[in-house]
């Protein structure tokens, strides 16, 4: 790189520049315009406030938007854990099947959201099941139980086989060797693996509005907001929903990328 | 613990991975006490025979017997036996008294029992500091000594060792061959020890026992594998040699002649009745060490070749002459092995040399 004579070095820091701004400068107009008040449909640069974030706490619907929110996260994120890392465990090592597994596994994340919605609200009427919070939970769990599947095989794989030998070598029985050596061994690939999960389903608009019920979370409330009209509290709910996302994947990087070996002593 | 009696005995065990046969009919018997290496080439199945000892893998067919009890079909956490792992397989979420005491806390041993047994544990591999440190924060030699002491805690009858040491640099491995050697005899345990290093074979093991291409060549001490190997391949896999290939000549009481392209070799045969009753006639190969060649003060019986100085190399304590013998078109490369001199060889390359051994230095195997 260093080779590269200085104008064109220059040109091409420019270039780069500018693409991310112009990709990413959408994603900061929102929050810088959360602190400053809306008058006639244009923000008034004048004032800066913190009006529109006391207003969002006021907003009875946007609370319990929140709340429902966090409960569809918490228990997608134990459902999937728990079926992701049973899925991974039994799969792990055995050649037949997993393929096809995994391609049924990935086929709600890969395809477009509203075919998966399509899909499991047909299935809902088919069995006849209300929807509710319920069949929010269960889409949200076919969507990201890729995520936790993938993550905590890729930690098994990453696990040498030894391990489980000499717990057997030591005399230990099946389920000591799950519990003292397996699962501490997955703990931060789950714990990674959930708060994946559960960004995803903090986010998910397009199967929630297909399976929900009477309640919405908070972005099919965003969504909803934003078909009345653009209202101040918008960017104030925008700025918030985007620095909690990004907050779990810093998290959720934390306990996935491999922690950095101890320097070995001389 | 009497070096007498068989601790564990194979018989005919056979081992294949669907229909690659990995193991031909082996039978192996391990005495009580004893350190006994399992040497071969990667792919010999050495570590094969260690894994269906462990019970890491099940057997085709055949069985393992414990002192007459068949344990073939023995669950592997319920063997006697513990193993130490070529990567360490150390817990590492464990800090190391959590790992060296995992044998006896999954058997529900009291706490102040594990506790004493784990600090007795550790001062015999010297890493009583060590108790409270990650596996990710010691060095491979320190790692190597918890996997050690972790496999002996529970006192296992046979303690089994998947090449420990090939991870470690030269220097470090000598130190823990000696410090193994010591251990074994300090626990007066049995061990059974995988290499494919024969210096590390020859260094601690009481027998070796060579293997190649599933299945073992020979058993025997160190000693008995480098002056009498019984076949072409442990002549040559154990140690420098030189193999001229000939056809017997008849018997001799103690010595019998072989004809090759060098001449005449008269060499030993005693204690080798596959030799004495091999036919005349037969291919075979005469077998004769570096150092037993001499340059100078040959007796009347002795065997007599010569050749070209081709190359000298100066190996420390000793010096090796590469030697080529024989005729153009039956050209044969020895080594000759002599102490080195302080003022340096007086051989020059190209020199032509005269060669000798004594019959009793020299061995026969058959081709």
């Amino acid at each position: 790189m260093s080779a590269l004579p200085r104008p064109s070095t220059l040109f091409l820091a420019a270039i780069t520049t500018l693409v991310a701004m112009l990709l990413y400068s959408p994603l900061f107009v929102p929050i810088v315009s959360s602190f400053f008040t809306i008058s006639h449909g244009d923000v008034d640069w004048s004032s800066p406030t913190l009006s529109t974030y006391r207003a969002l706490a006021a907003n009875h619907d946007i609370l319990a938007a929140l709340r429902t929110t966090l409960i569809v996260g918490m228990c997608t994120v134990v459902l999937s854990v728990v079926s992701g890392t049973l899925l991974a465990l039994y799969y792990h090592g055995r050649r037949s099947g997993r393929s096809v597994l995994q391609f049924i596994i990935f086929l709600p994340f890969l395809m477009p959201p509203i075919i998966s919605g399509l899909a499991l609200l047909i299935f809902f009427r088919e069995i006849g099941l209300e929807r509710s919070l319920l069949t929010v939970i269960i889409g949200h769990t076919v969507f990201v139980l890729a995520i936790v599947y993938r993550t905590v095989l890729m930690r098994l794989q990453s696990m040498s086989r030894s391990l489980v030998e000499a717990s057997y070598d030591l005399g230990a029985t099946g389920w000591q060797t799950f519990w003292r050596v397996i699962l501490p061994n997955l703990s931060s690939a789950m714990v990674g693996g959930a708060i994946l999960a559960f960004a995803l389903s903090f986010d998910e608009t397009m199967i929630t509005i297909l399976v929900t019920g009477t309640q919405s979370t908070l972005p099919v409330r965003l969504w909803a907001m934003m078909r009345l009209g653009f209202s101040p509290d918008i960017n104030a709910l925008v700025a918030l929903i985007l620095m909690f996302t990004v907050l779990l994947c810093v998290l959720a990087a934390r306990f996935l990328i491999p922690r950095q070996m101890a320097t070995e002593r001389a | 613990m009497n070096q007498n009696t068989d601790l564990l005995t194979l018989r005919s065990v056979s081992k294949s991975y669907g229909p690659v046969p990995v193991l031909h009919d082996i039978d192996l018997s391990i005495r009580d006490g004893e350190f006994l290496t399992v040497l071969g080439p990667s792919g010999s199945g050495k570590t094969t025979v260690l894994r269906l000892i462990g019970g890491l893998e099940p057997l085709t067919t055949g069985e393992i017997r414990l002192e007459g009890q068949d344990i073939s079909r023995m669950p592997i956490n319920r063997r006697p036996f513990n193993t130490v792992f070529q990567d360490y397989a150390l817990f590492p979420h464990m800090t190391v008294s959590g790992n060296v005491g995992y044998g006896l806390s999954v058997r529900h041993i009291q706490r102040k029992e594990i506790a004493r047994r784990v600090a007795e544990a550790l001062e015999l591999v010297q890493l009583e500091r060590f108790a409270d440190r990650f596996p990710a924060q010691l060095s491979g030699g320190q790692r190597q000594r918890v996997a050690l002491a972790r496999a002996l805690i529970c006192q296992p009858r046979l303690i089994l060792l998947d090449e420990p040491l090939a991870a470690l640099d030269l220097e470090l491995r000598r130190q823990m061959q000696e410090f193994l050697k010591s251990i074994q005899r300090e626990i007066k345990t049995t061990f059974l020890f995988v290499t494919h290093d024969q210096e590390e074979a020859i260094g601690m093991a009481d027998r070796i026992c060579v293997m190649q291409a599933g299945h073992i060549r020979q058993l025997g001490t160190p000693h008995e594998l480098y002056y009498k190997p019984n076949c072409e391949f442990v002549a040559r896999f154990f140690g420098e040699n030189n193999l001229v290939a000939g056809k017997l000549g008849p018997v001799q009481g103690e010595l019998r002649p072989i004809e090759t392209a060098l001449g005449r070799l008269v060499c030993s045969i005693s204690d080798q009745p596959h030799l004495k009753a091999a036919l005349d006639g037969a291919s075979a190969f005469a077998a004769f060490r570096p150092e037993a060649l001499r340059l100078a003060g040959a007796k009347d019986n002795d065997n007599r070749l010569s050749g070209t100085i081709a190359d000298l190399a100066f190996a420390g304590s000793s010096t090796v002459a590469t030697i080529t013998a024989g005729a153009d078109n039956a050209a044969q490369r020895l080594r000759l092995r002599m102490p080195s001199r302080i003022d340096g060889s007086m051989l020059k390359s190209g020199e032509t040399v005269s060669l000798s051994f004594a019959p009793h230095e020299g061995h026969l195997v058959l081709a």
